[in-house]
């Protein structure tokens, strides 16, 4: 029988509920790895996403009985690490989308070289180089794998800015890719 | 989606390259912890506690004692608080009738002073009498020569708002006849 994966390590995650040290550990060293990464993506800085994924984990264990496996514990807790990754950028006032103006949004009827077997290190190095404002739509949709509803909420845009914003983003990634 | 983009989404995990220091976070974060756990519940010295119980437990023991004394004064026995209303009730009713019929005694016109003094004065006594009868009723509810005493009591009075009744329309008739007979 398949189990829902909003359960994934309830048992665990019901034992943090009532303060067991060693559960928060377990579960601690279940997705610290993954979210470090999260804010190292977002923020590009070690100490920066260290400090981060350390807030975010006392939240989670602090606030642990309001979630209600609305999602899995770690889409759960990953979203607290994103906000708080987009509310650090935005208190050092780093652009979350690009200024660029929208009315010349192009659809997908231009051409993208979509290379897909591209290396994922190019990806990665591609990302990197691209300016303020596109990165963090490009790890949200790509990476985090969110949709443009759940992103027009994370930066708080609109969906359909998010998308326009999306492929304007990814046309340059690709652009960078190929040149590389 | 397009074939870069399945692509990037299926190799995620390949982009969680780095590794956290995982000593130097849960530090942070179990300190964080501890903090917070210690702000919701306060430590209360060995010596506090045993005195707050032994306070405690004195106030409970007043408490308690207090509630059963007051409620053994206030009530009695449920038979006892049940005769006891339904008596309340009788002698309320007595009470309010007699206290009627005495003010329009002592208000009417055709009556004596001294008829209204004598009148009065048994009044007075039958209250008294009835007083003692009230405390011995207290005492003893089961006796029954007590509540004949008291049932004899109000019949008294009854008795006497009667025959003063009957003297005052005995003189009207009287009055009636002389101004017929005129």
């Amino acid at each position: 029988m398949k189990t829902d994966i909003r359960f994934t390590h309830k048992m665990l995650v019901e034992k943090c509920k009532t303060g067991n040290t060693s559960s928060q550990f377990e579960l601690y060293g279940l997705y610290v790895d993954a979210m470090y990464n999260v804010g190292l993506r977002f923020l590009g800085n070690k100490e920066e996403a260290e400090d981060i994924v350390q807030d975010s984990f006392v939240d989670a264990f602090k606030n642990l009985n309001n979630f209600k496996y609305d999602s899995s514990f770690g889409a759960w807790l990953k979203r607290i690490v994103i906000n708080k990754s987009i509310n650090r950028l935005k208190a050092k006032k780093i652009p979350l989308v690009s200024m660029e103006t929208h009315e010349f949004y192009l659809t997908d009827e231009e051409p993208l070289e979509a290379t897909e077997t591209v290396d994922v290190k190019k990806v990665q190095w591609g990302i990197a180089k691209l300016p303020d404002g596109y990165q963090q739509i490009i790890n949200l949709y790509l990476i985090e794998g969110y949709d443009h509803v759940e992103i027009g909420e994370i930066l708080g845009i609109s969906t359909s800015t998010s998308k326009s914003q999306y492929h304007r983003a990814k046309k340059k990634l690709l652009t960078i890719i190929n040149a590389m | 989606m397009d074939n870069f983009e399945k692509h990037i989404r299926e190799n995620a995990a390949e982009f969680d390259e780095h590794k956290a220091d995982r000593a130097k976070l849960w530090a942070h974060i179990s300190t964080e912890l501890q903090k917070e756990e210690s702000k919701e519940t306060k430590v209360i010295p060995l010596w506090v506690w045993s005195t707050l119980r032994i306070a405690c437990f004195v106030v409970l023991l007043l408490s308690i004692g207090g509630f059963i004394g007051f409620s053994i004064y206030k009530s009695g026995t449920p038979k006892e608080q049940f005769v006891s209303k339904e008596l309340q009730e009788i002698n309320m009713h007595y009470k309010d009738l007699l206290a009627y019929q005495v003010e329009l005694v002592q208000k009417n016109p055709n009556l004596s002073k001294e008829d209204k003094t004598e009148f009065l004065s048994f009044m007075d006594e039958l209250d008294t009498e009835y007083e003692t009868l009230r405390l011995e009723m207290h005492k003893n509810l089961d006796n029954e020569q007590v509540l004949e005493a008291i049932v004899a009591n109000y019949q008294k009075r009854i008795d006497l708002i009667t025959n003063l009744l009957q003297k005052i329309n005995d003189s009207k008739k009287l009055d009636d006849t002389y101004g017929y007979t005129l």
